[in-house]
């Protein structure tokens, strides 16, 4: 498997049924990996603790910059995303709710508006300064 | 109902699917504390060493929070790219390598987690 099969099984199910649920589902695929691998960075940046206060708040502070800010937000987005799909997802599942999954995709839609809000307001003083 | 989905269980396996779901809301609720935290509550607070020790040690809560975040993470994200995975219809033998690299992957990265955090919660 290499990551070209990745993308184009993502593009095949789309082809295959072009609906709210197949993009929720390349949604949460693609934001789970981005997740998964901003881990491995954010552990790493943790344990500076290690080496110190120092370096810890070293370390900290140089995440302090518009560009970081940005890329904070995108990733604050990215776990909204698949935050609220993974709910929607598990209240289907638990509920046997498959005949709602559309109408819940459109709640998870207005949810994530919601936060994009939030994320403006708390992160565009700190990425144009 | 879910006693009837865990009766019928797939190749991809039921414990999976479950404990994937249970993390997962358990990932929920921590996401929203930590991210709220961290950008969105106590705007134009310094995030150093002195602030985030005096936070995580205010209370026993915090301990309990971090050293269960670490591993619930690591597994649902493991899990999640297991699943994915699965999808491509792997031979038995990938398989089997495969689940073991992501184990160790897994234990690794959770020790790695929980030995970083180790120091804020005593310095």
């Amino acid at each position: 498997m290499r990551i070209s099969d990745f993308w184009m099984s993502l593009i095949k199910e789309w082809k295959r049924n072009p609906n709210v649920g197949t993009f929720a589902w390349i949604l949460h695929r693609v934001t789970g990996v981005i997740i998964v691998l901003y881990l491995f960075p954010h552990f790493w940046s943790i344990a500076s603790s290690r080496g110190g206060a120092e370096d810890f708040t070293h370390k900290m502070q140089s995440y302090e910059s518009p560009l970081f800010k940005f890329l904070e937000m995108g990733l604050v987005l990215l776990v909204a995303v698949h935050m609220l799909n993974g709910l929607r997802i598990t209240i289907v599942d638990f509920f046997l709710l498959t005949k709602s999954q559309k109408a819940l995709f459109w709640v998870g839609v207005v949810l994530f508006l919601a936060v994009l809000v939030a994320s403006i307001i708390a992160f565009f003083p700190k990425i144009f300064v | 109902m879910v006693a009837n989905m865990v009766e019928k269980r797939t190749t991809r396996g039921v414990y999976g699917w479950f404990l994937q779901r249970i993390t997962g809301l358990f990932l929920a609720f921590f996401l929203i504390v930590h991210l709220n935290i961290m950008h969105f509550s106590q705007g134009s607070l310094q995030i150093d060493f002195q602030t985030v020790t005096e936070r995580l040690q205010s209370s026993l809560f915090w301990a309990i929070f971090y050293f269960l975040f670490v591993p619930s993470v690591v597994f649902h994200g493991l899990n999640g790219i297991w699943g994915i995975f699965m999808d491509y219809q792997p031979n038995p033998k990938s398989k089997k390598s495969v689940l073991f690299i992501l184990w160790i992957i897994g234990i690794g990265l959770t020790l790695y987690g929980a030995w970083g955090l180790v120091p804020l919660f005593y310095a």
